[in-house]
């Protein structure tokens, strides 16, 4: 008994140990970050490294928020971001259900098929994509980046769920078949909140690439339309300087809606898999 | 639209307006809205753009300007789209070295006729169009000009009591004299990493190797390793840039040059609002013509300029680029950016003339030239020369190997 | 809604489950891939309409094949890739191991972990360019104290070492992204797999080796052939911090398209190019599933 629990001990201090360190490596920068946003210019672009500044300004965070008109990119941001999720969720979690609960004549190819479509490089897709939007009229909308997005995104959410469907047990569903419900009751009912976790972490994924993509953005959109805030961020990339302070405040701003969404969120997940119906 | 957009019809849509104000919302549809590209990004940059709009607004209400800023590295990336989908604005702002690529992708609509009709045109001297014109035809309406020069950390040569050097060979010396690794002091802030081909191109020329000779493009292999041989030694050999140079962009050298690291740094006009905001004009730093090399004496002359992609609104449009010559706009644009008027009558202005930081600048306009320009330079530069130049400053190319690239590469390019 | 529970006890319904993406997926991407690949044997340099842009065959194929910028770019697209993924997968499964044991305080590690895959490839590139940067870098002033370095270090101007610093810059970015699956497939994994193995007398090791990663397969599967395609055809970290130098350096495919493209004006050339990607991948992705599926028991 004794063993067992210094041994479980030892590990968890292997534990607190490793993710200390991971967190510390994930944390220093952005922490970094953060300090270089409330720092005076004087103090980021300096001789003296200037660790913890004597003197802090919110400077930054006003300038990018009142210039080239951040609140409505964030905006605009949000609902492209919304869009393009509630798209792949509808979309993306039946199509995955079908490749993993099934077995039918061109399923391997169709499969290879959605992860094909991706391969090719946006770079070149691009001004045809410009053409194709253009000439549907949904250029410069928030509905027609969302679009878009969605169409490289799918493939992403496709295969993924499709990797956490196959994981869940199928003898569930059976069971609900004899019981008498139809494939859809089996879906909806019984696999679908098993998959759960990964729903939510696949969910995840397509939300960060598409709140942070910023070529198709680019591209697709101008500032009086569905532009991103994003490209707002690199139009202060000038050719002449780059002003530190604002880049960093801009990207602090980025990063706390999505660590409150997946706060959040990562209550569903951390809750694990509910505890009966899988390891039974 | 049916109705002739000419000024007349303008001002009488503007009257009827005026006259009608009770008409219902479609009346005001009259107005004739314009968009204008650019990539001004910095906040004087902004502040100077927005001047420039409300005066316009001002004076044409009948004219609606709705600016697009584009980040600069991406902005050709746009505009290629927007060509080739047939969705182009109706103005842009244009580099001179752009004109080139855009002219033979007919990015842009001849103004010759306008021009040469236009009253400001005499403000401009006749070089300065030369940048914006192609095959005889004129492009664009200038803008501001930026001109190249040397900033010097003015204190330490005063210290060393050396003068601003006027040449290549004492250029070299003032150098190794600023040079002290103990105090982390580099004589020269070398643009190695983006943007850095555009002084590969002016060595090359002082040295006597022009990219553009009596209009055939190539390079003169000796002189050309010769040029190359100095001004890879300034680091390889003479270790007078520091050893960040193969990286080192525009904000490198800046924040090299203002954090008290390098001596002397190469660049233009356009900076010194950036570099006064952190050293003292005149104490810590001055300005001062760019050297000569053995050759000529090359110092660039970069305009921009305003011109049309679009001619559905020709006459707005054309009314909204030719208003940056307006004393008023001219004048506001000038005092939020400090940038170097094109104008030959607002060279004269008092705040130009009465700052001797500007002296160099204006000394540079007599003999100044043009950068070279032919369809692929942009990209040979950038992807053939400074990679080949970055490869000698890291020591996997000899100077004669990088020129050989070159020249191939010229040899593709044409 | 009875008729749609109906309708899924048809035949067809495994079929009628993948219209709604297949529709969207070919409504958008199918033309512009079909227009790019086709463009790859015409001729398109915007900046001679001169040359027309007619059918010219295995042209670029041709050009491609004897330019050493394409070997290069093509070497390194390999190196990158490959030590990115290995980097970040290992990373990944690190974390995703320590956060499913769900000790105490999970919940806010497990979030400041996943932080730096929240950030855009553009912030990230540019802090990570301030980090290393050769006058203002925090990293190398604390290497200067410890005393590993004597002076400040310009990461991205040594050949040597820029690769690497790239490759750790992209490696910090992206390893939340393993971490985040592999957490959630590890939870699906029952738990009574690991209570047998444990009365078995199976170490730690064996457990990994024989109960998780088999039963994390498709999850790892799915995660690196879709985050090999980010690698590959994104060029956006390494535009940021080195734009492919110094010297070619770190030229890598995806950039050398962009640039053929968009600085070059030469679509033609750049669209070979995305095809000589695109086949590279496809060739990846099915040797890779062809191999995890022959260990499908």
């Amino acid at each position: 008994m004794a063993t067992i629990a210094r041994s479980t001990r030892l590990w968890d201090i292997v534990t607190y140990a490793v993710l200390g360190l991971l967190a510390a490596f994930c944390l220093g920068p952005i922490a970094w970050t953060f300090l270089t946003s409330i720092k005076v210019d004087d103090d980021i672009v300096t001789k003296d490294m200037v660790y913890i500044p004597s003197r802090i300004t919110f400077d930054h965070y006003v300038k990018i928020w009142t210039q080239s008109d951040y609140p409505t990119l964030v905006l605009n941001s949000v609902a492209v971001t919304a869009m393009t999720v509630a798209i792949c969720l509808v979309a993306g979690t039946i199509a995955a259900y079908s490749f993993a609960r099934f077995n039918y004549p061109g399923r391997s190819q169709l499969m290879l098929g959605y992860l094909v479509v991706r391969m090719f490089p946006a770079v070149l897709m691009i001004i045809p994509l410009f053409i194709v939007m253009r000439s549907i009229d949904l250029l410069d909308t928030k509905i027609g980046l969302a679009l878009a997005y969605t169409s490289f995104l799918l493939p992403l959410f496709v295969w993924m769920m499709k990797g956490f469907f196959e994981a869940a047990p199928k003898e569930l569903e059976s069971a609900a078949r004899i019981d008498g419900s139809t494939r859809l009751g089996a879906m909806v009912r019984i696999v679908v909140p098993i998959a759960r976790n990964g729903l939510v972490a696949t969910g995840v994924f397509v939300a960060i690439a598409a709140w942070n993509e910023f070529l198709f953005a680019l591209m697709l959109t101008t500032s009086q339309g569905a532009r991103t805030w994003p490209v707002g961020l690199q139009l202060m990339v000038g050719e002449f300087q780059l002003p530190w302070g604002m880049l960093a405040a801009g990207g602090m701003i980025s990063i706390v809606p999505v660590v409150v969404v997946f706060a959040v969120v990562q209550r569903v997940m951390v809750a694990g898999i509910t505890a009966g119906a899988v390891k039974g | 639209m049916r109705f002739t957009l000419d000024r007349r019809s303008l001002l009488q849509a503007g009257g009827t307006l005026l006259a009608a104000s009770a008409l219902p919302r479609a009346a005001f549809a009259e107005a004739a809205k314009i968009n204008y590209w650019h990539h001004f990004t910095s906040q004087t940059e902004f502040a100077g753009l927005d001047a420039v709009l409300k005066a316009f607004a001002a004076a044409h209400p009948e004219i609606v300007v709705t600016q697009e800023n584009i980040p600069n590295p991406e902005f050709m990336a746009k505009v290629t789209a927007a060509v080739v989908a047939n969705s182009r604005p109706d103005t842009s702002q244009i580099t001179a070295e752009r004109v080139a690529d855009l002219t033979a992708m007919e990015a842009l609509i001849d103004l010759s006729d306008r021009v040469e009709s236009w009253p400001g045109k005499a403000d401009y001297p006749a070089d300065r169009w030369k940048g914006i014109t192609h095959d005889g035809k004129i492009y664009g309406v200038p803008q501001f000009a930026f001109v190249d020069w040397m900033y010097y950390r003015k204190d330490w040569f005063d210290e060393a009591g050396l003068a601003a050097p006027k040449n290549y060979v004492e250029f070299l010396e003032a150098a190794k004299k600023l040079t002290d690794p103990a105090k982390g002091r580099f004589g020269f802030g070398m643009r190695g990493g983006a943007g850095g081909q555009k002084y590969i191109i002016d060595v090359l020329e002082a040295f006597g190797a022009p990219l553009v000779k009596d209009g055939n493009i190539g390079l003169d292999k000796q002189p050309a390793i010769e040029a190359i041989d100095y001004y890879a030694g300034l680091l390889t050999k003479e270790k007078v840039a520091p050893p960040s140079t193969p990286n080192d962009g525009f904000r490198q050298i800046i924040e090299g040059f203002t954090t008290g690291q390098t001596a002397m740094v190469w660049h233009h006009t356009g900076s010194i609002k950036d570099v006064s905001a952190k050293l003292k004009p005149g104490e810590q730093f001055a300005t001062a013509t760019m050297p000569a090399g053995p050759a000529a004496r090359i110092a660039r002359l970069a305009y921009a300029y305003n011109g049309l992609m679009k001619a559905d609104h020709a006459d707005a449009a054309w009314t909204w680029v030719s208003f940056w010559a307006e004393p008023t706009a001219a004048l506001a644009f000038l005092d939020a950016t400090g940038y170097f008027p094109a104008s030959a009558k607002l060279a004269k202005h008092e705040s130009i003339t009465g700052n001797p930081i500007y002296a160099p600048a204006g000394e540079t306009l007599g003999y100044g030239q043009l950068p070279p320009s032919f369809p692929g330079l942009a990209a040979w530069s950038e992807n053939v020369a400074l990679p080949a130049f970055q490869r000698v400053l890291i020591g996997q190319a000899t100077a004669e190997q990088a020129v050989d690239e070159m020249i191939a590469g010229l040899e593709q390019a044409k | 809604m009875a008729w749609l529970g109906d309708l899924s006890e048809t035949r067809y319904w495994m079929y009628l489950l993948l219209v709604p993406s297949l529709v969207l997926i070919l409504a958008v991407v199918l033309y512009p891939t079909i227009y790019g690949m086709q463009l790859s044997f015409r001729e398109m340099r915007l900046n001679r309409p001169a040359l027309g842009t007619g059918f010219v065959g295995l042209k670029h194929y041709l050009r491609l094949y004897a330019d050493p910028v394409f070997w290069t770019a093509l070497w390194n697209t390999a190196v990158w890739a490959t030590a990115a993924i290995v980097l970040e997968f290992l990373l990944g499964l690190v974390a995703a191991l320590a956060l499913n044991r769900n000790l105490p305080g999970t919940k806010i590690l497990g979030v400041l972990i996943l932080l730096p895959y929240f950030l855009p490839n553009v912030v990230a590139g540019h802090m990570w360019s301030l980090l290393l940067d050769p006058r203002l870098g925090v990293i190398n002033d604390i290497l200067v104290r410890i005393g590993i370095l004597e002076t400040y270090k310009a990461w991205f101007a040594d050949p040597a070492t820029a690769m690497a610093a790239a490759i750790l810059v992209e490696a910090w970015h992206g390893f939340p992204f393993f971490a985040l699956l592999l957490l959630a497939g590890l939870k699906g994994i029952p738990s009574d797999l690991y209570k047998a193995a444990d009365i078995d007398g199976a170490g730690w090791g064996a457990q990994l080796r024989l109960i998780t990663l088999p039963m994390l397969k498709t999850v790892i599967a799915a995660a690196v052939i879709l985050r090999v395609i980010g690698l590959v055809n994104s060029p956006d970290l390494l535009l940021i911090l080195t734009n492919g130098g110094p010297g070619r350096a770190t030229q890598v495919l995806s950039l050398y398209a962009f640039q053929a493209a968009y600085k070059d004006f030469n679509f033609g050339y750049a669209a070979a190019l995305s095809v000589v990607m695109f086949v590279l991948l496809m060739l990846f992705a099915s040797a890779y599933i062809r191999v995890a599926r022959v260990n499908k028991d």
